[in-house]
């Protein structure tokens, strides 16, 4: 039988795996808002989050104090975000957004290889002071891990932010007018580029701080960091592609569902069906592929999400 | 070629061999692939079956993002459907065509079954939902073995010795895999080229370049993109099919996405939406990666292989998005007015 304090307890895990899905999520939301291109080198860049903290701050390689090692991911965030633009994407201004989709793509590319060439597929462990044992109890003897807590805390604020920044300030409205008319945008004096420069290092900052959560929650990096990649498309879908705070609700929603579904369906701990006395296992792997099946039905059944906008078009 | 170009009638201007020359290269070009595997080593001969069977299945992307624009990141999962169909089949000796067509079948009925949802939304969600399948496909489902009852196990043993049809006529050994892949090459070559100068060509370009006028003008979009999905995914599945036959041995790893992007690679650096190029891009695409392969492995660097790959497609977009069959028709053109400017 299900057990309310086990159920409990890995809804928030849930929530919490959730909440580092959601830093990711935003950062795919947040591109597609303004620059109407599906970013499907998420996950690379929140390996590459991940993988900056092990070279700066573990042993084998810089060796620097943890709270530099983690500035220094978030500065590589940055950094990549504008080098990026320079080089790559304004060569791809005006052209068809299925190219920058595709370039996308081949920057997964680049990234995956790159980042297993330079440190190979291995696990790799994130020094003693990125792995904090503390965790915030909570009612029923559940513990939230101290990655996690972080995170929830962490995402709920940068929604915050984003939403204020976005409603609130010039750059914000600036964003928001080049993201629903371009040529309009630019005929009143607005730089293209510059809006891009803040949308992709807004976007790359946030997913490399997610990918570092990831790794933080896991005691270091590995390599399968990039499957979040994929499965935050279901958060975002679920919220609505171009919805911040829809981003964030889904990616919640996905992380309990990943948890639900790695506890009840997978393995061992699998729930038996009622009626037919078997356990509903399906396989390993199966935490994963529930929310992409979650991804598949919301398609389906309402496509443009919980807060998406329906796009109307005219000839 | 006649200088000018003199059409009286629209037959002849559509025309796959509009000028005498090229019927003369047509019959004494054709043979020349047939007489290939007597010449070269075995090596090169697997080399050119992998590359003819990596053609079809290039073809099908074609038809999919060339021809009806959709974005379909599932291209190792639906080679891996038709695979392990393909290999299923075998085992009841109804020999490889019949086996692998079915297998082509299945994988249109995934492709089309993944396409439902353009009924509803416009824009890039087949891009997700085909990505999704990949993922499910290459993550879970293939490596899962309690679903072996339905794929029949995530490794498997091809028979190296099945009959074309039936028990009969065996394919055995490297060239007689070579000729069926590249018999099958060019008739999905021709199907292609006539896909694209015919009616439904036209009315995949049409959705492809304005999916609402087109309906204004009474094209039925949702239609159309399906049979797109069902006739690119079964000549991916059939490629696929055949792909598993030569390897001679299938694991869900040969199936990841890394197979999609080069393929990707391949079609851009040929041209989107021309059958030639698709082709000529395989072939150049495949024997530089051959090449590059000796040199990575020596640095011990194969790993970097998706960084090479990224890096042409991202330098193919910026500077010749056509492709590089157009970049030569480019040059053909400026060196037929030289020394004039036009």
């Amino acid at each position: 039988m299900v057990d309310v304090a086990q159920l409990f307890a890995i809804v928030v895990s849930g929530i919490g795996l959730g909440a580092l899905y959601a830093l990711v999520a935003m950062g795919f939301s947040l591109i597609y808002k303004v620059t109407g291109v599906l970013n499907f080198a998420q996950g690379e860049f929140a390996l590459v989050g991940a993988y900056a903290v092990v070279i700066i701050g573990s042993g084998a390689f810089l060796g620097l104090p943890a709270p530099v090692a983690v500035a220094g991911a978030v500065a590589v965030g940055v950094v990549l975000g504008v080098v990026l633009e320079r080089v790559v994407f304004r060569q791809f201004i005006g052209e068809p957004v299925l190219s920058v989709i595709i370039v996308t793509l081949a920057l997964a590319g680049i990234f995956r290889g790159l980042v297993q060439f330079a440190l190979g597929p291995n696990f790799r462990g994130y020094p003693a002071a990125l792995r904090p044992e503390w965790s915030v109890p909570l009612p029923l003897g559940v513990d939230l891990s101290a990655a996690f807590a972080i995170g929830v805390a962490l995402s709920l604020l940068l929604v915050v932010a984003l939403m204020a920044f976005f409603r609130y300030t010039v750059v914000g409205s600036i964003l928001r007018a080049a993201s629903s008319d371009q040529q309009a945008a630019m005929v009143l004096g607005v730089s293209i580029e510059r809006t891009i420069v803040i949308a992709w290092t807004l976007s790359i900052a946030l997913t490399a701080i997610g990918g570092m959560l990831l790794a933080m929650s896991r005691g270091g990096a590995a390599f399968n960091i990039r499957t979040v990649g994929i499965i935050i498309f279901a958060a975002v879908v679920f919220g609505g592609l171009d919805s911040i705070p829809g981003a964030f609700l889904g990616a919640l929603v996905v992380g309990v569902l990943q948890e639900v579904g790695t506890f009840y369906f997978e393995g061992g701990s699998a729930v038996v069906v009622p009626g037919l006395g078997v356990p509903a296992n399906f396989g390993p792997g199966f935490g994963e592929i529930l929310p992409l099946i979650f991804l598949l039905v919301v398609i389906v059944v309402k496509p443009y999400g919980l807060f998406g906008t329906e796009r109307i078009e005219r000839l | 070629m006649p200088c000018g170009e003199y059409f009286t009638s629209y037959e002849s201007r559509m025309g796959l061999f509009r000028w005498r020359i090229q019927r003369v290269a047509l019959v004494l070009g054709l043979p020349i692939p047939f007489l290939v595997p007597l010449f070269v080593g075995g090596g090169t001969v697997s080399l050119l079956s992998q590359m003819f069977i990596f053609a079809i299945a290039v073809l099908g992307l074609n038809v999919i993002l060339g021809y009806a624009g959709e974005i379909v990141l599932a291209q190792g999962a639906f080679m891996a459907i038709g695979a392990y169909t393909t290999a299923q089949l075998l085992g009841t000796g109804i020999g490889l065509l019949p086996a692998v067509t079915v297998g082509g079948l299945l994988t249109a009925a995934v492709a089309v079954g993944f396409g439902l949802p353009s009924f509803r939304v416009k824009g890039f969600y087949i891009a997700i939902t085909t990505l999704a399948l990949q993922f499910i496909a290459q993550d879970w489902f293939f490596p899962n073995p309690q679903l072996a009852w339905l794929h029949g196990g995530s490794q498997q043993q091809f028979p190296f010795d099945a009959g074309l049809v039936g028990g009969f006529l065996p394919v055995e050994g490297e060239v007689a895999i070579y000729v069926v892949a590249l018999v099958s090459l060019l008739v999905f070559a021709l199907l292609s080229l006539n896909l694209s100068r015919t009616g439904i060509g036209r009315t995949f370009r049409a959705v492809h370049e304005n999916d609402l006028a087109a309906a204004v003008l009474g094209v039925n979009v949702y239609r159309n993109k399906l049979l797109a999905f069902a006739v690119g995914g079964f000549m991916i599945g059939f490629s696929g099919g055949l792909y598993g036959y030569q390897l001679g041995f299938i694991d869900p790893e040969f199936f990841g996405l890394e197979l999609t992007l080069e393929h990707y690679v391949m079609l851009l650096f040929g041209g989107l939406g021309r059958v030639w190029g698709a082709v000529l891009g395989v072939g150049i695409v495949t024997v530089l990666q051959d090449s590059l392969q000796g040199l990575l492995q020596a640095f011990q660097a194969t790993a970097l292989t998706p960084v090479l790959f990224g890096i042409v497609i991202i330098v193919v977009l910026a500077v010749e998005p056509k492709g590089v069959l157009a970049a030569l028709g480019q040059l053909k053109e400026y060196l037929r007015n030289w020394p004039y400017a036009y």
